[in-house]
């Protein structure tokens, strides 16, 4: 075990810096602002830091340690260009309030991720400043609400979440202050479209959804969804969780969706870092371009002597939309993430397209073998399809259900198998509609040989007794984690012995 | 030519497999209403060579501070970052991963982010520390619609808060969307000429949910009043307080003095400025807001085998059990910025924290003896203490200043106009580790020269 906070070196120790402009002496504080006692912080030396961090990675696992199918994370592969790209001075280095002409090259590639965006999602204007999808969500909802209080549809009280939907969903709707309704969906998971016509009234503002939706289904009723919703005069949210499996096939405008946000780290390959960041951009149509938060970026031919600091003779400037609902963010978005997200963009084009189709290839490809390799090892009766359909889109879901009805083998115990197995389990228990369920989400960047593999391993743990797989894992770092006595035994710090 | 795809050339045999014979087999459950017709209008792929020459060309356009001289502070300061740092997290094993859904293949990073909530709890003086919110200011709104949800019952100013008035409007903005759907009524918190917090305003405030200072507060004010807050609000009124991190090496820990929350940029410990994100937003409180607080939280557990391990903890708090009735919507966060930050804060330890503070105020201290001397140029908050940054009152605007200042390579600070309608003339100036003598030397020189200038004009 490496414990940082085992590490009490000399007074000192650690990072050596240059001396100050002026002598420490020469600093005076008041006795009420001065710190009495210095914060109880390791002595560590570069070596020893290097060491532990190193041991702390060699103890968690990531894309690049090997597969990891987490359903509605999409966990792609992060080009290592995008990395050095973004550590250039030219963006690590720079300000969000330095002047225009400072900045004409970060805010050429935003017109650009901007402009894509907008193509892809068939939305009218794209801002990049939310950071996250869940900032993302809320940020939209907070535009139709102001674009309804402006309306004078103050009687629009409701947000409208299937039951299979993320909890981001109605967590953001509930954070703009709106009452949320949910709908149950079919047994395939489905939106229920008899449930939306019996809830959707004039006090619906916005119907939330996911489409291909949670279960990786695409939602071919849609426009009938839109339809309903629009006829009582709300608005329709498309959640982009999903959004790899569909980009130059459909697109939210074409669905009849009115707002979109972007998860950029998934679809466009951000490195997820253990939790973030992220960056959600959103899309609107023109009726709601007017409360997009800005800055967003607008250009025009050059004028006077702005040639010397131009790219291309077109000068890009930040804009501020009219009736904006002000910022989520302080600063201008996660420009970081976006530069990635936008070395990741030119990676592919308008090859685009054939990403998605492979997204949705692998992982109908990986439905195909898990259930064959199943049924060759003779335990095809303990899974059924989350959902019954013929084609997935990027991600499908699998019920343990009989698993756990017959051997008493439950989802979480197959994830524990895989991890043995040296892969990342895929999400597990989510979508609540399907009983013991493992949703399965391989990307288009895993080859056809990681698949089979895969599928075979999957097998052979749902060979494995159930007293060996409630056991399970014992080949990782640690054993099963007690989160009950995580929750009932609190420590969310160091220990210090003089506490 | 598409580089990245493992089973390109590859769909036939694998379409044959599943027993189809077309990519399109695989949207048949796409009407053809909403197809997208014809190729995407979008330009032709690039290799990785061609790509990394268009970032070096669109990126070298912009100007890096480090090829000026720097003045521009403002919430986001350019502290020297050590290379350690830059090579760890390159590790794909933490930059590759996910939320650590799975304790027993996440151990690395769950401790790691255990190890940050200790360090900031130590850094500013609260038990308690989550793994990270966005950034400054959605710590900042997260921390009052957090007070408000422990305070509001027993409040005798119902959903009431009282936000410093001197609070950067764009931050402010954050607060209020965030506050709005709560039917929050947010307050201003008055401030005296000198900048520290008027205290009779404070009284105001008195039976409110909570109130929200800055400590450096935006325009550079080291407060030594923020200590007698706490006794004039009560027990029932949360005190937030927002840090500048590294200001903690010098200055009290809020948490000593009676903050309930403290929040804050953690940009200047463990990341560059990088446009204004990905940074991380600090977020600490004590035992009282605990089960209402945002964000993930880890707590140290142990496996089957009795062994120490690691897992998320509380998640009852959050959207994916709690849906709509969580305390935040926020899932993705800013893990990987808040390990750099892990990383800054074990190196510095606790004596190279303070040298750290040293410097920057010690280049502060400088910056202020020199511009106090020139002729025409006024500090309107001269008495008061400041840890890196002050105002100037100009003899002209600030913007035209910062204009002559671009035109001989200084950034010259940050245009409060931008801030505060009434203040043409006031031009904020920051000084970190990385300012040297010299450099505040040429800053002088030329706003001399400047100054001189509009006096002839004037």
């Amino acid at each position: 075990m490496s414990h940082l906070f085992d590490h009490h070196g000399a007074p000192g120790q650690g990072y050596a810096q240059p001396a100050p402009v002026l002598p420490a002496s020469s600093i005076v504080l008041p006795d009420s602002l001065v710190r009495k006692s210095a914060p109880r912080w390791p002595r560590i030396s570069e070596p020893e830091m290097v060491r532990h961090y190193t041991w702390l990675s060699k103890r968690n696992f990531g894309i690049d340690t090997g597969f990891y199918p987490l359903g509605s994370c999409t966990m792609k592969h992060n080009p290592r260009v995008n990395e050095v790209i973004a550590q250039l001075p030219g963006i690590a280095d720079i300000h969000p309030h330095q002047p225009e002409h400072h900045l004409q090259g970060l805010l050429s590639i935003y017109h650009e991720m901007q402009h894509m965006l907008e193509i892809v999602a068939g939305m009218d204007q794209v801002t990049l400043q939310p950071v996250a999808g869940a900032q993302g969500e809320f940020t939209a909802v907070r535009c139709v609400q102001e674009y309804f209080r402006l309306r004078g549809e103050d009687q629009r009280t409701k947000v409208i979440v299937p039951d299979s939907a993320h909890g981001t969903n109605p967590a953001s709707a509930a954070m703009c202050g709106f009452e949320i309704v949910e709908i149950p969906s079919r047994v395939d998971g489905r939106i229920d479209l008899d449930a939306l016509r019996a809830v959707a009234d004039e006090t619906t503002a916005v119907m939330m959804i996911t489409n291909p939706n949670t279960l990786g289904l695409f939602e071919a009723d849609i426009l009938e969804a839109s339809a309903i919703v629009h006829g009582v005069g709300g608005q329709m949210y498309y959640d982009g969780a999903n959004f790899n499996a569909i980009i130059g096939i459909t697109s939210p405008g074409l669905m009849g969706f009115d707002a979109v946000h972007f998860n950029l780290h998934k679809t466009f390959s951000q490195p997820h870092g253990g939790g973030g960041p992220g960056s959600g951009p959103i899309g609107v149509k023109a009726h709601l371009a007017d409360f997009l938060p800005g800055p967003i970026v607008k250009k025009r031919p050059i004028m006077g002597d702005e040639a010397k600091h131009a790219i291309d003779d077109m000068w890009f400037g930040w804009y501020e939309p009219t009736h904006s609902i002000g910022k989520v963010q302080q600063w201008h978005g996660n420009a970081g993430a976006i530069i990635r997200c936008w070395a990741y963009y030119r990676r592919y084009g308008n090859g685009l397209t054939t990403m998605s189709q492979h997204a949705v290839l692998n992982a109908n490809y990986l439905r195909h073998v898990l259930h064959r390799e199943a049924e060759l090892a003779g335990v095809s009766d303990m899974i059924v399809d989350g959902a019954e359909t013929d084609v997935a889109k990027h991600e499908f879901t699998i019920s343990l259900g009989p698993a756990k009805e017959k051997h008493g083998i439950s989802a979480m115990d197959v994830a524990k198998g895989l991890l043995d197995m040296g892969y990342m389990a895929p999400t597990v228990y989510f979508p609540l509609v399907v009983p013991e369920c493992m949703m399965i989400e391989p990307t288009e960047t895993e080859s056809k040989e990681t698949l089979d593999t895969f599928a075979k391993d999957f097998a052979i743990v749902l060979q494995v007794d159930a007293e060996t797989l409630h056991a399970a894992p014992i080949t990782t770092p640690v054993r099963r984690v007690d989160e009950v006595y995580a929750a009932r035994n609190l420590c969310l710090r160091h220990p210090y012995d003089d506490d | 030519m598409v580089d990245q795809l493992p089973n390109l050339g590859r769909e036939a045999e694998m379409l044959a497999i599943m027993g189809m014979s077309s990519i399109e087999d695989l949207f048949a459950d796409v009407p053809d209403e909403v197809r997208m017709k014809g190729p995407l209008p979008l330009r032709d792929p690039q290799s990785e060579e061609e790509i990394i020459a268009d970032a070096r060309r669109l990126l070298g356009s912009n100007v890096a501070l480090g090829e000026r001289v720097s003045f521009l502070g403002a919430g986001l300061y350019r502290n020297y970052v050590p290379a350690a740092v830059f090579q760890l997290i390159t590790r794909g094993e933490f930059l590759t991963s996910y939320t650590p859904y799975q304790p027993e293949v996440s151990q690395g990073m769950l401790q790691a982010m255990w190890e940050f909530q200790t360090l900031i709890s130590e850094l500013v003086g609260l038990p308690i520390a989550n793994l990270s919110l966005y950034d400054g200011s959605t710590a900042a709104a997260e921390a009052i619609t957090c007070c408000v949800r422990v305070h509001t019952r027993k409040a005798t100013q119902k959903d009431t808060v009282y936000v410093s008035e001197l609070t950067p409007p764009d931050r402010m903005s954050v607060v209020e969307n965030y506050c709005q759907g709560a039917e929050i009524k947010i307050k201003l918190l008055r401030h005296n000429p000198d900048g520290t917090v008027n205290l009779s305003s404070a009284q105001d405030a008195a039976g409110s949910c909570g109130v929200y200072v800055e400590q450096p507060n935006p325009i550079g004010v080291l407060d030594g009043g923020l200590p007698l807050l706490k006794e004039i609000l009560g027990e029932h009124t949360a005190l937030i307080v927002a840090v500048q991190p590294i200001s903690l090496g010098l200055v009290e820990a809020p948490g000593v003095y009676g903050a309930d929350i403290v929040v804050g940029e953690g940009q200047p410990l463990g990341s560059p400025i990088t446009g204004g994100g990905p940074i991380y937003g600090i977020f600490a409180c004590s035992q009282p807001y605990l089960r209402l607080m945002p964000g993930r939280i880890v707590g140290r557990s142990i496996d089957v085998d009795g062994k120490e391990a690691f897992c998320l903890t509380l998640s009852t708090r959050e959207q994916h059990i709690r849906r709509h009735r969580a305390t935040s919507n926020i899932c993705t966060n800013e893990t990987l910025i808040a390990l750099m930050g892990a990383m800054h804060m074990s190196l510095l330890g606790p004596e190279g924290l303070h040298d750290l503070a040293v410097r920057n105020m010690a280049a502060c201290t400088l910056g202020k003896q020199k511009l106090s001397s020139i002729e025409g140029i006024h500090l309107p908050h001269a008495s008061s203490h400041h840890f890196q940054e002050f105002v100037i009152e100009l003899p002209g605007t600030a913007s035209d200043c910062l204009a002559y200042l671009d035109s001989v390579g200084i950034v010259g600070g940050f245009d409060l106009h931008r801030w505060y309608a009434d203040r043409p003339n006031w031009l904020l100036v920051s000084f970190t580790d990385q300012t040297h003598a010299n450099q505040i030397e040429l800053l002088a020189a030329h706003l001399e020269l400047w100054a001189a200038d509009q006096g002839v004009t004037a």
